[in-house]
């Protein structure tokens, strides 16, 4: 190509513009959990799908969607309050730890996001997002407590029946969806507050997939 | 579940959202100001949605002489577009614009469960189509209104993900909303005025980007008794 001819660069899968501002795993599990890895997909550097992706101009544009899903997680979790007592040079080790694979740098400022006082037994509320094709709709997200009133701990049957009823099989009917987080099934009485904890993705959000079980 | 029993700290539940904006609405019906609620299929969740056509001349852009506003439906009377057409797909050479230029502004208010505020989402394409980059809309956003939205309190516009539709739009970050609602809802209480808080929010959000709100919600929407 021309560098003249060169615009913004993309990704596509099988037709589908991928997210660049969703995690890799989490499109892998949407769009081709059934396939073999390593994950062939196109890259065009023309004729950018505008109605589709949101732009990428620069690495900081990156970074500012990352911090902000960090934000937000923590609004849900603690009202902001640990985010928000962090100094700017702890969100910039976060970010720097996540783009530079360094994990230790990562985790130093990450654990701190992972902390509940310890009457509270977990977070205020769980930062999920449940994603599928079925629909137009790209997640539900919605306000979910991880301990009951009465202390007990909600699992993640008990999240997909009050947020998205349609992934679990009613009255014992043939399983029609996986339910996937970084390419696995978790068990369906594990508590969130423990996936909440453990599983989610850098951006302290559990990215959670359903997907339909292929018939063949 | 329901999480809106958080009165003491003046956040905004939402179901008590929901109920603003269809006061809101109602008083909009009634001066043809175009502002309707759209609903996620199969769902008790949706937003409210305005569409807004505009003029671009040398000096910006303004709503058409003709009317104080313009929306989707007295475009359609006025270029007699039938009703079953989607107006993206409207062939306008025929429809004589002066050698000026339309386009077609997008407001959404969608509620945020993250930080229990309602968030304004918007976007502008022109007569093909095209959507607009942010420098193309920050050259509508009025003059007067540059200055202020770059000193913040909000911070600056960024393109995100439409929670509902998924595709890209603008907004005007929320995490600052409370902070700039809790005087007025505050100022209101003490007082013992009851105040709409779709109408509050976006009498100050709307401006900045070219929504104007008509006087006559305050009163209309504040008379109003929630149920």
């Amino acid at each position: 190509m021309k560098p003249e001819d060169i615009g913004e660069m993309w990704f596509e899968y099988e037709g589908t513009p991928l997210k660049w501002h969703y995690p890799i795993g989490l499109l892998f599990d949407l769009h081709a959990s059934h396939t073999a890895l390593p994950w062939s997909i196109t890259v065009h550097f023309k004729d950018f799908p505008e109605k589709d992706l949101l732009h990428c101009p620069s690495n900081s544009v990156i970074e500012a969607h990352f911090m902000s899903s960090i934000k937000e997680a923590d609004a849900l979790k603690h009202k902001g309050q640990v985010i928000n007592e962090m100094q700017k040079k702890d969100h910039k080790q976060l970010w720097m730890g996540l783009q530079n694979d360094k994990f230790d740098q990562f985790w130093a400022i990450n654990r701190k996001l992972m902390e509940y006082p310890a009457e509270e037994g977990g977070f205020r509320y769980i930062p999920f997002r449940i994603y599928q094709t079925v629909s137009e709709r790209p997640f539900i997200q919605k306000l979910f407590r991880p301990i009951t009133a009465e202390g007990q701990p909600h699992t993640l049957i008990d999240l997909l029946k009050e947020v998205s009823p349609f992934a679990v099989s009613q009255g014992g009917g043939e399983k029609k969806y996986q339910v996937v987080i970084h390419g696995i099934e978790p068990m369906l009485e594990t508590p969130v507050q423990w996936l909440s904890e453990h599983l989610s993705y850098p951006d302290n959000f559990l990215h959670i997939s359903v997907i339909p079980i292929s018939t063949d | 579940m329901d999480y809106d029993s958080c009165n003491t700290d003046l956040h905004l539940g939402e179901k008590t959202f929901q109920l603003s904006c269809h006061n809101f609405i109602q008083h909009s019906k009634a001066i043809g100001d175009g502002w309707v609620w759209e609903s996620i299929e199969a769902t008790n969740e949706g937003y409210m949605k305005k569409v807004l056509l505009k003029m671009k001349n040398a000096f910006g852009y303004t709503i058409p002489e003709q009317q104080k506003i313009v929306n989707e439906k007295t475009y359609r009377q006025e270029f007699e577009v039938q009703d079953t057409m989607d107006l993206e797909e409207i062939d306008i050479s025929s429809i004589d614009l002066s050698g000026r230029e339309m386009i077609r502004f997008e407001y959404h208010v969608v509620y945020s469960s993250s930080y229990q505020v309602p968030v304004l989402y918007f976007r502008a394409c022109d007569i093909d189509g095209r959507p607009l980059t942010l420098e193309e809309i920050w050259q509508s956003v009025q003059e007067n209104y540059k200055e202020r939205l770059l000193e913040g309190p909000w911070e600056t516009i960024t393109q995100q993900e439409h929670p509902l539709l998924g595709q890209p739009f603008f907004i005007l970050h929320p995490c600052r909303t409370h902070e700039l609602m809790t005087p007025i809802l505050k100022g209101a209480r003490e007082e013992k005025q009851s105040v709409n808080y779709i109408t509050a929010w976006l009498s100050m959000m709307g401006p900045v980007l070219g929504l104007n709100l008509p006087i006559s919600y305050t009163t209309a929407t504040s008379a109003q008794q929630l149920d």
